[in-house]
Parts: structure tokens; sequence; C-alpha cells
């Protein structure tokens, strides 16, 4: 027993010196972003502000036309929102296609979509960008929404899922009368509810924070997404902590007041994901 | 008349009738399912694939038609030393490698420590998970902004606090340790989350028959805990592999390649010839591309048989 109390406390003084490492920089950030330029100027490194500002945040979303900040936010949310639900749509209709509907060569089809997961994507980047060009997508939303939803590993998770449900409410449907399309809004989207929340939360995070790809499709300032907008940003307040640190805040608020809420979600998919894998 | 006959089905198919027994003939509902899903794999991932590869065998400015040059892109960037792309290659891939050996196994150590103390259950053992989970959600950009205003020599919290004051992102070593550590605390939450999963999944009869073999802490550590959750190991360390191969944003905002481009990897040059300023090197891009892809797909390869052999 008394063995146990100790490696108890060592856990916890490691996890709690962990912590503040981690904790840090965010706080500092935080703190940051209400401290005056001419402050930072004068007085170097300070963890409070001397003064407590909201000028940067002013600057940013209501004065400024080099760096959009309000507009770049609100084009990463209509982006990370239409792929949302463009990604649970088609992913939960092929994962019922997948497991409900017989058809010829259906297991070996998504194997072989298993197998092109293997497939290293910075291969398709250049291309892609042509095809998005050719289609007349460079400087829309649409070329950040549509690719997204090609991932294979969404439809492979939703399937999973599906699998462990029993066909035997798919047939009394079925008996009563029911098509495919009623079988799949009727019964299996509510019963799949729980994959597809993970996959929605996935989805809007990963298409939020999504950095490479964004940055080359877009090169209107006024069109792109808060992501690579940052990137811009930076360039214009090297040394402006207050500005950048807001603009970089402003940028993480969507996506931890969705961690706040949903946290759970969250850190069981991953070891679902794993466990499937693993 | 075949397309007809095609037809005549279709119309059969669909009507309700026909439905429920689903015997022979074609059926359009799997079409109607997977289609959607399908028909963008082709388009976005697919094709680009393919068109990937043919690319780099080819002279390309993105616009005009590609023209064929065989393996001269390659032998190009592999071969002629007095090429700038020779150099880039080099220069790109040895920083690529040398990010991924410094920053896989600290992602690797830093997380399962994490995991075993919080497997003992302190107290707020779930207010620590939370916090280290945390950074995993934010973009990449913005965790560099905030990252390099820390490294930052005239006002950054590092510099004030620790009395020797290296210019961080300007000077190695310390530019590969910042991204190290850059890299370590924006996204170990997926590791560690699962090494808590599979601590969990440990029997502890194990531990106990250890524990009456004598066996201390740390021989149960490697003894017991480690063969145990070996699968998740090898997963990680492939996903974690492939991740840092991808390394872009870190070093591009970061130590924006420097100093004198010790810290340039090889997407940001293949970024720069085929999206940069001036006239499009598609070709060279590509084979680039391919090249960095090759090894992302052998490494795992490797890494699977490696640990695989342990059994």
């Amino acid at each position: 027993m008394k063995k146990l109390n100790i490696s108890t406390l060592i856990s916890f003084i490691f996890l709690l010196c962990m912590t503040l490492i981690w904790i840090f920089p965010l706080a500092w950030a935080f703190f940051s972003s209400f401290k005056d330029e001419v402050d930072i100027q004068t007085y170097g490194f300070s963890m409070l502000p001397v003064h407590w500002v909201i000028t940067n945040y002013q600057d940013l979303l209501f004065d400024n036309s080099s760096t959009p900040v309000a507009k770049w936010f609100m084009n990463s949310m209509i982006i990370s929102v239409t792929q949302t639900v463009m990604v649970l749509v088609v992913v939960s209709m092929a994962a019922y296609g997948y497991t409900r509907l017989r058809f010829k060569g259906r297991d070996w089809l998504f194997s072989f979509l298993l197998a092109s997961m293997m497939f290293p994507a910075v291969v398709n980047l250049i291309p892609l960008y042509k095809i998005i060009d050719t289609l007349g997508w460079v400087n829309t939303y649409w070329a950040a929404i549509v690719p997204g939803a090609a991932a294979v590993f969404n439809v492979f998770l939703v399937r999973q899922f599906m699998i462990g449900i029993p066909l035997e409410l798919d047939e009394s449907a079925r008996i009563d009368g029911a098509n495919d399309f009623q079988i799949y809004t009727k019964v299996t989207l509510p019963l799949i509810k729980p994959v597809l929340t993970v996959v929605a939360l996935f989805t809007f995070t990963s298409s939020w924070n999504d950095f490479l790809w964004p940055s080359i499709v877009f090169n209107d300032i006024d069109r792109m997404p808060i992501t690579p907008g940052l990137q811009l940003l930076q360039g214009m307040y090297v040394t402006d902590i207050g500005h950048a640190m807001s603009a970089a805040l402003i940028a993480i608020v969507p996506t931890f007041i969705l961690y706040l809420f949903t946290q759970r979600y969250f850190l069981q998919s991953m070891s679902l994901s794993s466990g499937v894998k693993g | 008349m075949d397309v007809k006959l095609t037809e005549n089905k279709r119309v059969d198919v669909l009507s309700p009738v026909s439905l429920k027994p689903r015997r022979k003939g074609f059926n359009v509902m799997p079409a109607v399912f997977i289609g959607p899903h399908l028909l963008l794999f082709a388009l976005f991932f697919l094709i680009p694939i393919f068109f990937g590869v043919y690319i780099s065998f080819t002279n390309w400015d993105l616009i005009n038609t590609p023209e064929f040059v065989g393996l001269d892109n390659y032998k190009e960037i592999l071969f002629h030393k007095e090429s700038t792309f020779y150099t880039q290659l080099h220069t790109g891939l040895g920083n690529t490698f040398k990010f991924v050996i410094f920053t896989v196994p600290a992602c690797i150590i830093i997380p399962l420590l994490l995991a075993s103390a919080l497997h003992v259950k302190p107290k707020g053992s779930k207010w620590f998970q939370a916090i280290f989970y945390l950074p995993v959600l934010f973009s990449i950009s913005a965790v560099m902004i905030i990252w390099s205003m820390m490294f930052n020599v005239s006002f950054g919290p590092i510099n004030h606090y620790f009395s020797s004051a290296p210019n961080w992102l300007g000077t190695q070593p310390y530019a590969w340790i910042a991204l190290v550590v850059v890299t370590v605390w924006w996204g170990i939450g997926g590791n560690m989350i699962i090494y808590q999963a599979a601590l969990n999944g440990v029997s502890k009869d194990y531990y106990e028959a250890a524990s009456l073999d004598g066996a201390g802490r740390i021989q149960k550590f490697f003894h017991i805990t480690l063969p145990s959750i070996k699968n998740q190991l090898l997963f990680t360390v492939v996903i974690t592999t492939i991740a840092q191969f991808n390394i872009y944003g870190q070093a591009l905002m970061l130590t924006k390649g420097g100093p004198s481009s010790s810290t340039t990897v090889l997407l940001m040059y293949i970024q720069q010839n085929a999206f940069g300023s001036g006239q499009s090197i598609a070709g060279i891009g590509s084979a680039m591309a391919v090249i960095l892809g090759l090894c992302i797909m052998v490494v795992s390869i490797i890494q699977f048989f490696l640990l695989r052999e342990k059994k």
C-alpha cells in the first residue's frame, strides 16, 4: 500500500510539471493578446500585460484589409461546415452500400479502397491542383471542400461500425415494405449516430486546421480560410506579438469550444481507430 | 441492343417488387449508394496519384501539355551534381530524414511516459489527459505563431527564463531542438490516448505473477508492459513516421527553412517548384514528390517487418 502511494505521488508530480509546460505557451499567448504594443517594446518579456487592451482584437476583426481575419474566419466556417455535411452524407451512404447491399465484387472493391490508403498523398498534390484548376475551382470554397470528401478512412470507420449492427432490423423494415432509401434514413442513420458524431468532429477539425492544400489553392486574400491566412499574417506582424497572438487565438477558438463540449468523443475515437488496426 | 437490354433491366429493378428478392441482374442501388464516394475517390485521389507519377516523367509548367522526357527529371535530381534541383533534393530529403529521426522517438517515448503516469490514476488525471491532448486540436499555423514568439530572442519567455540566450531559430543545433520541442508539444496527444487504452487492456494477473517472482517496477515495464502493447507501439511508430515525413508547416513558419537551408524540408522545395513564384517546374516537383512518397512507403514496410520479427 505504501509503495502504491509513492508511485502515485511520483506520477502526479511528473504530470503536474508536464502540464505546466503544456499550458504555459497557451497562457502566455492569451495574456499577450491583451498587451499593448508600446508596452512590449518598453518592458520586454512579461507574463501579464502591464495595461490590458483589446485593441489587438479590434484591429484584426474590424479595421483591417491586408489581413481580414473576420473574413478568413467566416470562410473557414463555411468550408468546414459544408465539408462536414458533405462527408457525412457521402460516407454514410457508401458504408451502407458496402455493408447492406449485395453486388458483385463488393468486398474486392472495398479491399482495393483500403489498399489505396497505402499510397502517399504527397504524390497527388500537384495533379490535384491541376484538376481543381480545370474545374475552375481555384480561389473558390469548392477547392477546399470537395477533395477532402474522397478520403477512404471515414468510410472504413463507419462500415466497421455498421457491421456490428444486426441485419434483423433492416429485414423487418424490408418486410414492412421499406426500400433501401427508407431503411437507410429511418433505420440505419439513427443507429450509427455515435460513429457519425466522431466522423463529423474529426472532419470539422481537420478541415479547419488544413494548411498546405488551402495555401496552394487560395491566393486571393479575401477568399482564403484562416489557417493559411495566419501564415500571411505572421509575415506582416513579425515582432508584433500582441496582434500575432490575438490572431492565433481567434483561429483556435472554434476547435477549442468543440473540444470543451465533446471531449469524450475525441478521446474515445482515438482508441477506436487504433483498436481496429492495432 | 446491349444498351437497351440494360436499360430495360434498370427499369425493372427500380420497381419496388423486384427490389425485395434482389437476385440477378444489374442493381442500381449500389451505384446510387457507393457511387458518389467512388466518384470523388477516383477524381480526387486515384487519378491524381497516377497522373502525379506520370507527370514526374515529363517537363511541365502546369499550363501546357506535359512533354514526356523519360527519366530525365530523376537523373537530374538524383545525379546531376551541378543542378540546383540536385542540391534541393539532397538537402530537402536529408533534412526531412533528420526531422523524422529526431522527432519520432520523442513522439513515442514522451506520450508513453505520460500514459504510464496517467495509468496510475493520480488525482486530476482526467484534467492532465485533456490538457496534453488539447494542442492536437489546433492548426499548425496558429501553433507556430505562438511558438515563434515563445522562441523570440528579445521578448520571448524562453530566453527570459534561461540565463544563456541562444538565437533559437537562427543557429544550430537550437533550430532543430526548437522544431522537435514544438512538434512534441503539438502532436503527442493521439499517441498518448492510444497507449492509455493499450495499458488498460493489459491483464493485471501478469503483474501480480511478476511481483510474486520478485520483479521490480522497471523489469515489469520492459518484460510485461512493452511486449503486451507491442501492436499499438507498431501502429503508432508507423503512423507517426508517416506523419513526420510530411513535415512542412513547422519548418516553413518556425525556422523558415533556416539557418541557411539547414531545416528546409523536401515538401517546401516541392511546393516552391510547382507553385512558387515564376514559372512552374511541376515535372521536377512531381519527381521529388514521388521520391518522398516512395520513402514513406518503404519506411512503413521496413518498420512493419522489423517489429514483426521481434515476436
